[in-house]
């Protein structure tokens, strides 16, 4: 939603949107988050469940933390501009945790009369641990 | 997981993607821009109607089980999602009708020394709307892990 969105033109490798923090995230917007997706893995929402099965508490979704960078990418180079999103799920996120999404241009080409801008993202915890990395393509006015 | 689901097609299903999902989508991922909860902001956005967030058509793939009964796993508590990819190719705005076909497009094996042998399916789904035009493939890749991984 920022209004001086990066052209093709402006926008350069090694260019980085401001980071955007989420949390300390609670179990409500896990509930939340299983409700609106249809992800209804117990794991996420069921405690007792998630606990007998070895962890410690109910555990984020690593889709939550993708759309977390999602929002942090077209926020930063616009709706709609998204050619190709990748998220690679690295580990796991509980209660209480904070995330911060990050995002910085890798590289920057033209294809088929599109001005391309490859970025690499990630969302790392309160103790710097990657929870999700990935990369994604943005087509940007020129 | 069963190997020779590799290639498999599974029979396409419909769904409508709705205003309202998309608000409720929106609102459980934070995020606040008035696209996808404005008709009028979004028409100034250049869409013709409220835009789908990136991720949102991973949400209709969990209750379609053809492809992933067809793996045939023995125990899904061994199964992570190891990674999600979309690709874009037309904008998904609100009222628009998807038909989504599945297909598995490989099951492969690999060694890892922390988790055992591993097997890793990719399932794709490509989205076409009513007019027909193809707006959108996710690629899922699942991974069964030889014994449950630790923290």
């Amino acid at each position: 939603m920022t209004t001086n969105r990066p052209t093709f033109e402006t926008i350069n490798t090694g260019d980085a949107p401001l980071p955007l923090v989420c949390g300390p995230l609670t179990r409500t917007q896990f509930v939340r988050y299983a409700g609106a997706s249809h992800d209804f893995n117990p794991n996420h929402h069921d405690e007792v469940y998630a606990v007998a099965n070895g962890n410690k508490a109910v555990f984020g979704m690593g889709m939550l933390a993708g759309g977390y960078c999602a929002r942090l990418l077209t926020d930063w180079l616009g709706d709609g501009s998204l050619q190709r999103l990748r998220i690679r799920f690295a580990s796991r996120f509980w209660p209480g945790d904070v995330l911060t999404c990050t995002a910085r241009v890798v590289g920057k080409r033209e294809a088929d009369g599109k001005g391309l801008v490859d970025c690499e993202f990630s969302a790392v915890n309160q103790d710097g641990r990657a929870v999700i990395r990935g990369d994604a393509t943005a087509a940007l006015r020129r | 997981m069963d190997p020779n689901a590799a290639d498999k097609t599974f029979p396409p299903y419909e769904f409508h993607v709705e205003r309202g999902k998309i608000r409720e989508f929106a609102d459980a991922i934070g995020d606040p821009n008035p696209v996808y909860r404005d008709p009028a902001y979004a028409a100034k956005q250049g869409f013709a109607g409220i835009p789908a967030p990136p991720t949102l058509l991973r949400t209709f793939l969990y209750e379609p089980r053809a492809a992933a009964d067809a793996l045939a796993v023995k125990d899904w508590s061994y199964i992570v999602h190891g990674e999600q990819e979309f690709e874009y190719f037309a904008p998904t705005v609100a009222g628009d009708v998807l038909t989504a076909q599945d297909r598995i497009v490989s099951v492969t094996e690999k060694e890892s020394r922390r988790a055992g042998k591993l097997q890793i399916a990719v399932i794709e789904t490509t989205f076409h709307n009513q007019r027909g035009e193809k707006v959108q493939i996710a690629r899922r890749t699942l991974v069964e892990t030889g014994k449950r991984i630790s923290e």
